[in-house]
């Protein structure tokens, strides 16, 4: 069962060779022997686990199909609202965040038949790249214990590698679902802004903020997007842009394809196996027929720097009754980050949101005129050890986080669709990944490529030996 | 060094890259333009109404 991927499974369950009751029964054994060390989780609900799965049992008996991922066992980042269940968005809070709205997302894969077997542990508030967290346990590396599973979307990662369930839904406002994909060696989605709503999960930065899907495979990704995607009433900012079939041109391969490499920012001080990972993706993607070359981008301190003010504005507005009633509850780099939002002025903040669109316009019009796609590294080093970090001060903390990061942040404030697909592993065993990058709402594009290197290369039969 | 000091020094640095672009901007660019950036530079679809 943790070999397997969410296809598989969802498979095995619509041709009876798996009930949703054996599914979840495998994956909660798994979760009861190994969770202790990997810390994935903030809430599990076994028993609501087992009272779905055995309603969608019956549902199977009869006949009742309800969706695509009839009986197949996901969870949720601590961030997405879900009646009945406290949301604590990683904080020492049990019930932080409290909504009258479901996560549309979460509540549309329930309704396509998974079964959710809880709710996800993460950094707090979704501030910070590594997964670690004083309230909830620092979430372990499936890889190597001791490292850090990335984050925020922590739980989702390490859930996921460690085979607790098929898949995941995490949030990314600059780097969170990509960051913990590539620590953990699986494959994670940022979509489009405005693809997913964001509907019933707890805001960071409302400009920044995506939902995105977790998963082994980049097929298992394009099934979870294809239920979560579009148009949301209840997220204002949501897009009407029509929803492809993600599937449908999974399989039509790269050639003629052009993607670029840009080197520069991109590849300094990243670590020599990381690099070698994208330029070995790369040659792959060449010997598949794509076109592949070295390509010039607007230098990404600018946007950086212009979505820092934006999300450390937001942040703090949405957060500023913790920070100024209860700061001591924060874990310093957090308390740190909010601090740094309040000392922004309404101006810069404006003209960062008018910045962010001139700059969005030229990137779209100037690159995707030279490629199609864009390959990147994830994480500019691997899934860095735990120890060292809790040695820093919180601002040499907040610096080498921002380091980690800066390789996915560029494309929240851009809005555009970025995956992260696994490439292999380090010398110490653990996850190398690469990044794609695509026009808007061309998720079905870096699909396409993910699937093709996937099945070229084959890294995605690998797994952690958690036992 | 305080803790305080490299917050105000983000401030500072923050503030001055704005000063520096924002000069640059029209009248006529909203920070909304940043969704009609992201339609505009799709491949068409028709729209739809979930």
């Amino acid at each position: 069962m943790s070999e397997r991927s969410l296809v598989t499974i969802a498979a095995a369950i619509r041709t009876r060779r798996m009930s949703p009751v054996e599914a979840v029964g495998s994956c909660l054994d798994r979760v009861r022997r190994l969770d202790k060390r990997m810390r994935a989780f903030i809430c599990l609900d076994e028993s609501g686990a087992l009272g779905a799965a055995k309603a969608l049992e019956a549902d199977a008996a009869a006949g009742r199909w309800r969706g695509p991922l009839h009986g197949v066992p996901v969870a949720f980042k601590d961030l997405c609202h879900l009646e009945g269940l406290p949301t604590s968005c990683g904080t020492k809070t049990a019930e932080y965040f409290i909504s009258s709205q479901e996560c549309t997302a979460a509540r549309r894969l329930l309704d396509a038949g998974a079964i959710s077997l809880g709710k996800l542990n993460m950094t707090e508030l979704a501030m910070g790249p590594y997964g670690d967290n004083a309230h909830h346990g620092d979430v372990d590396n499936p890889w190597r214990a001791g490292h850090c599973a990335g984050g925020s979307s922590s739980g989702s990662g390490a859930g996921v590698a460690a085979g607790f369930f098929l898949g995941a839904l995490g949030t990314d406002t600059g780097g969170s679902i990509r960051l913990p994909a590539a620590c953990c060696g699986i494959v994670g989605l940022k979509p489009t802004y405005g693809r997913v709503s964001r509907a019933g999960a707890m805001p960071l930065s409302w400009s920044m903020d995506h939902i995105g899907p977790m998963a082994w495979t980049v097929r298992d990704v394009a099934i979870l997007l294809q239920v979560i995607a579009g148009r949301d009433r209840a997220d204002e900012t949501s897009s009407r842009h029509a929803v492809p079939d993600y599937l449908a041109r999974l399989e039509e391969g790269v050639a003629g394809l052009r993607v670029g490499i840009p080197e520069g920012y991109f590849f300094q001080g990243v670590d020599a196996e990381i690099a070698a990972g994208v330029r070995q993706t790369g040659r792959l993607l060449e010997e598949l027929g794509a076109h592949v070359s070295e390509v010039k981008v607007p230098d990404p301190q600018t946007i950086l720097d212009i979505a820092m003010v934006i999300t450390r504005s937001e942040a703090s507005t949405l957060h500023a009754r913790i920070a100024r009633e209860r700061p001591h509850e924060l874990q310093p780099m957090v308390r740190a980050r909010l601090e740094v939002g309040f000392g922004i002025s309404a101006y810069d903040y404006l003209q960062a949101l008018r910045l962010r669109a001139r700059l969005t316009r030229s990137f779209i019009r100037d690159v995707f005129a030279e490629v199609d796609v864009l390959l990147t590294p994830t994480i500019p080093e691997p899934a860095p050890a735990r120890a060292p970090l809790k040695a820093l001060s919180a601002d040499e903390f907040n610096v080498r986080a921002g380091n980690f990061s800066r390789l996915t942040r560029p494309f929240n404030a851009y809005g555009l669709p970025a995956l992260s697909v696994p490439s292999g592993q380090s010398k110490l065993g653990l996850p190398l990944a690469f990044q794609l990058v695509g026009r808007p709402f061309d998720e079905a594009l870096l699909l396409r490529v993910g699937h093709a290197y996937q099945e070229a290369a084959s890294w995605h039969h690998q797994r952690p030996a958690l036992g | 060094m305080s803790e305080r000091q490299p917050r105000q020094a983000e401030l500072a640095h923050l503030a001055g890259v704005i000063a520096r672009l924002a000069g640059e901007l029209a009248l006529a660019e909203e920070p909304a333009c940043f969704v009609a950036a992201l339609e505009d530079g799709a491949a068409k679809a028709p729209e739809e109404d979930r």
